[in-house]
């Protein structure tokens, strides 16, 4: 009983303080406080927060103030912590540095709280169907990175054109991993390389996440007589592709591998990880920047000296994302009309130039846009552009590859490209 | 039965102080004491299995599971409304319950809590392979249908349900099948010989379990909205469970309520000054000594400072 | 056929001695050690810190991670083991909570991200077109090695029959003048010893992540389980029934459900032979 009438005494001392929140605009993070992307995120936005503090504030001289919720990339605590900066917090704007699966189960709170919140990581198909079919209570979401199916797309285009056109590879055998996400690319690049780049699929080989030896399955994969190996993965993807150099599997291999995304790729394999191509939003490592983006950097890196050292492409989202997100409210008003403030950020466009040309564009798809290369919309979804010359914006995504010497660039497609596709020396 | 008239005035105080609270504190308080209140839920079942039998099960989440994705399940891809798609995943986790007592009746101790382990295990990876379709894989389900709307509406759900069954477990603890269950942890030998059915005895116990284990999962899946294997068959959940029990003070019913109120309090209020990993740290440390210090929890802790003041 | 076998005793020599340390602490103290996985975990990172990131020689950090792990066995005994005296449930349970505290430790030092090691040995062999790395050749070998070595211990050295004694019959044992709490601090060093060595392995292997205690812990659980109390033969055996089945399961039927029958294996056994395989009978 003694202990109830503490928790009485605690919880109405937290709820007090609660309510002691000043008129400033309160932002919550939402994300993993303890891996590189969350911590892009995160970072992200503390930078544009300075910027925007420095400058006098927003929407009449208001100060932003940043508190942050920790995920653990747990789907569980992920709904607490929503809870949390909504009602605990009570924040204005909600900006998430979360993956996939962590942002399925907040959205339901998402859409009961009607907290205009920014996502910069997720990139499920699915959720931008949310937004098609239900307008009215995802209208608070937005995404800036481009959907999965608009990388799997662009994708299918670096198979025929790099693949196809300049290895003179006839066949391939699919290494995916057993997730969602694994199923979705895994879908969409059988369906679209036979097709379109005219490669055959020899196999599909879905292994579980937690494989502890790959032996086994790339001799499989070898068996199959198929020219390179194409892999989808998300979840512990360095045990791939270090295997797959430790064992020197002789084929070529390529496709998605998240934990090549971040410049601490070569500290973390130990230098193990030479050959490896994956596909990256942008801007990835090895991706040239535009001034402004350059800025962004180099103020980043004054700032913090701990990993990761260079924001991984959401840390970009976040920082140009939050900035519009505030001039979106300083137009509707604040954020306390969902409505109006979601109309204002579907109109934010922010176009990043380098060298004279239209090298990165921040703004969102609209509701009845049609994409002209796979005809349907995206609304609430980055902008992104799937055909040459990339002129309308930048594209889905980019090819990047991991030289054996640890340096690493864009190798598709050719508009943004540094370097050029390489075999390991190890594959004859 | 074994009832005094301060337990009932000690009851009705702890309960009307949980209906009153919603005037007392704020919402986000609210939102940390429904999460307390289902943890209570999970760690009540497991107290009536492991903490009276002395069966520890180190896959409880297993239980708990076949609930939450029995329910999931149905009414995500069946349509099968709420108000039967819980009473039949309840029934379902009875059913897993038996499996549960299978290897129960044959071997014991460490061995019995490896086996749990093991079903645990066997149930997350099976939920990703087998019909990921239905189950949605490693990803799970979401957008499920909620109950409630709103903190002050699930807390009254979550803590009338969590008063309900504390209350039934502990009058049901004091019949005298509480006082054979709680036998067979202390000497199973001689409750075979004082001829009660041990077989019996221990298929009502994991039933009970079972039952309450379903109860919870599946209202607790339909508070979330949506259930993920990941964060449902994890090490990390089945020690939630069993500290808030042990904590709490095991084979009470009051204490591993008291012991999840803690833990997720605990945990809520270190998040404003420890937002990230350094969180647990702190808080399996205080759990530890906690632990070390008094085995016999929290609730044996506060009766002793009871009497030592009654003394006075 | 050949690619199934040398791939399968690499896997399960590795296996092997993952799971030692985990029955040596099971047979001669009678606990569960949930924790056990952690010597992997400070193993691994120990190596990593050492030889990664401040460039020692890799047998200096193979050598760090091995006292790490002894001594983090011998404080577990002392700091828990000792004061919970024959609780078992009581160890059980303290040494779990102590594992979620090392890793959140773990997260603490060295953030959520996964590194990789370093092969121990660098180099790939092939035997008839087959890769066989050198790293795990030498993982599975010293495994052997480390094997033979604590069979011949236990039966030939003054502390290893000490070690046998306690693990038959504890009581007996003190009653003939065995220090049994010395064996036990002992056993628990070795122990964390092999823990922490095995995790090095294991970890340039895979990968090093802070989750990484729970794999390793499943692992040993079910050799433990399945292969019986107090049996340095009956572990090696049923190390390589569990090995090879995720060769085999990978390999011919589905790698998806490569964990599948490991915990089929698990509890198929101790339902049918309630003390395993090669286990002796409990009093």
């Amino acid at each position: 009983m003694q202990k109830t009438g503490a928790f009485f005494a605690a919880a109405m001392a937290a709820g007090l303080m609660a309510t002691a929140a000043e008129a400033d605009v309160k932002v919550g993070f939402i994300g993993s406080l303890s891996s590189d992307t969350g911590l892009s995120t995160l970072r992200g936005a503390e930078v544009a927060i300075e910027e925007l503090n420095a400058a006098g504030g927003v929407m009449g001289g208001q100060k932003i103030t940043l508190v942050a919720a920790d995920t653990q990339e747990d789907v569980t605590e992920g709904v607490k912590a929503y809870e949390y900066l909504a009602e605990t917090e009570e924040v204005d704007f909600i900006i998430s540095g979360s993956i996939d699966d962590v942002s399925l189960g907040w959205l339901p709170r998402m859409q009961e709280f009607q907290i205009p919140t920014l996502d910069t990581w997720t990139s499920y198909i699915d959720i931008i169907d949310m937004i098609v079919e239900d307008r009215d209570t995802m209208a608070p979401y937005f995404m800036n990175i481009a959907s999965d199916e608009a990388l799997a797309t662009l994708y299918i285009n670096f198979g025929a054109d790099v693949l196809k056109a300049k290895m003179g590879f006839d066949s391939v055998v699919i290494l995916a991993e057993d997730t969602a996400f694994g199923d979705a690319i895994t879908g969409l690049v059988t369906d679209g390389l036979a097709p379109v780049a005219d490669i055959e699929v020899k196999e599909i080989i879905t292994y579980d996440v937690n494989t502890v030896d790959f032996a086994p399955i790339f001799s499989k994969a070898r068996a199959s007589g198929a020219d390179f190996i194409y892999q989808v993965s998300s979840v512990n993807s360095q045990v791939i592709s270090s295997q797959y150099v430790k064992l020197q599997v002789p084929m070529a291999m390529t496709g998605v591998n998240v934990s090549a995304l971040g410049l601490e790729y070569w500290d973390d394999t130990g230098g193990a990880g030479g050959g490896i191509s994956t596909l990256s939003p942008i801007p990835s490592v090895g991706f040239p920047l535009d001034p402004v983006s350059r800025k962004f950097v180099d103020d980043y890196q004054a700032k913090y000296s701990s990993r990761p050292k260079v924001p991984h492409f959401n840390g970009f989202n976040a920082y140009h994302g939050l900035k519009q997100a505030m001039a979106a409210a300083e137009e509707a008003g604040g954020f306390e009309d969902v409505k109006a403030w979601s109309a204002a950020m579907l109109k934010q466009d922010l176009k990043l130039e380098k060298d004279g040309k239209m090298w990165l564009r921040y703004g969102f798809w609209d509701y009845d846009t049609k994409e002209p290369v796979t005809g349907r919309t995206y609304p609430h979804n980055a902008l992104f552009d799937l055909e040459a010359p990339y002129d309308f914006a930048q594209p889905s995504m980019v090819v990047i590859q991991w030289k054996e010497d640890g340096s690493v660039g864009v190798v598709y497609p050719f508009e943004y490209a540094n370097t050029e596709f390489e075999l390991p020396s190890w594959v004859k | 039965m074994n009832l005094r008239r301060y337990h009932f005035a000690l009851w009705v105080l702890f309960i009307a102080g949980l209906f009153l609270l919603p005037w007392f504190v704020s919402k986000g308080t609210l939102r940390t004491f429904i999460f307390a209140n289902y943890l209570a839920i999970f760690a009540i079942s497991w107290d009536v299995l492991s903490g009276r039998t002395g069966y520890i099960s180190f896959g409880h989440p297993f239980l708990i599971g076949i609930g939450a994705y029995t329910t999931a399940i149905l009414t995500k891809h069946f349509d099968v409304p709420v108000e039967m798609s819980i009473p039949i995943a309840v029934l379902a986790t009875m059913l897993g319950g038996v499996i549960v007592l299978v290897p129960a009746l044959r071997i014991k101790g460490s061995y019995f809590a490896l086996v749990t382990l093991a079903l645990m295990e066997l149930m997350y990876q099976l939920v990703q392979v087998i019909r990921p379709d239905l189950t949605g894989g490693t990803r799970g389900m979401s957008g499920l249908p909620t109950l409630t709307r709103g903190a002050v509406n699930g807390y009254y759900l979550s803590v009338t349900l969590m008063v309900v069954i504390a209350l039934s477990m502990w009058l049901l603890m004091r019949t005298r099948i509480g006082t054979a269950l709680s036998a067979i942890g202390m000497n199973e030998e001689a409750v075979s010989g004082s001829g009660l059915s041990i077989v019996r005895l221990k298929m009502f116990a994991f039933l009970a379990s079972a039952f309450v284990a379903g109860l919870g999962g599946a209202f607790y899946v339909h508070y979330l909205g949506s259930v993920a294997p990941r964060a449902l068959f994890d090490i990390n959940m089945v020690f939630t469970i069993i500290v808030a029990a042990l904590i709490g003070g095991v084979s009470t019913i009051v204490g591993p309520v008291l012991g999840a109120f803690f833990l997720t309090f605990l945990l809520e209020y270190l998040r404003p000054y420890l937002p990230g990993a350094e969180r647990y740290l702190i808080y399996g440390s205080i759990a530890l000594v906690l632990y070390m210090y008094q085995p016999r929890g929290l609730i044996h802790i506060a009766t002793g400072v009871w009497d030592r003041l009654r003394r006075l | 056929m050949l690619q199934i076998l040398i791939q399968g005793l690499l896997l399960s020599g590795l296996y092997a001695l993952i799971a030692m340390g985990f029955t040596l602490i099971f047979s001669v103290g009678r606990v569960l050690n949930l924790a056990y996985g952690t010597y992997l975990l400070a193993g691994g990172y120990t190596y990593f810190y050492f030889a990664q990131q401040l460039g020692l020689p890799k047998f200096a950090g193979v050598g760090l991670a091995a006292v790490v792990g002894a001594a983090m066995g011998l404080a577990k005994f002392q700091a828990i083991v000792k004061p919970l005296k024959g609780n078992h449930v009581a160890v059980e349970i303290s040494t779990l909570i102590l594992a979620v505290v090392v890793q959140a430790g773990i997260i603490f030092r060295f953030g959520d991200s996964s590194k990789i090691l370093l092969p121990i040995v660098p180099g790939v062999g092939r035997v008839a077109d087959i890769a066989i790395p050198y790293s795990n050749l030498i993982a599975a070998i010293v495994s052997w090695v480390i094997l033979i070595a604590l069979y011949v211990f236990a039966r030939s050295t003054h502390i290893g029959r000490a070690m046998r004694a306690v693990s038959m019959d504890p009581k007996g044992a003190a009653l003939s003048g065995v220090d049994t709490d010395r064996v036990n601090a002992f056993t628990w060093g070795i122990s964390g010893t092999l823990g922490a060595v095995a995790g090095v392995f294991f970890a340039s292997y895979t990968q090093l992540y802070p989750g990484m205690w729970v794999a390793p812990l499943i692992i040993a659980v079910a050799v433990v389980i399945v292969g019986g109390i107090g049996s340095i033969f009956g572990t090696l055996i049923v190390a390589h029934i569990v090995g090879f089945m995720e060769i085999i399961t990978s390999s011919l039927i589905a790698p998806e459900l490569r964990g599948v029958f490991t915990m089929i294996l698990i509890i198929g056994v101790l339902i049918a032979r309630p003390h395993g395989l090669f286990g002796r009978e409990e009093p």
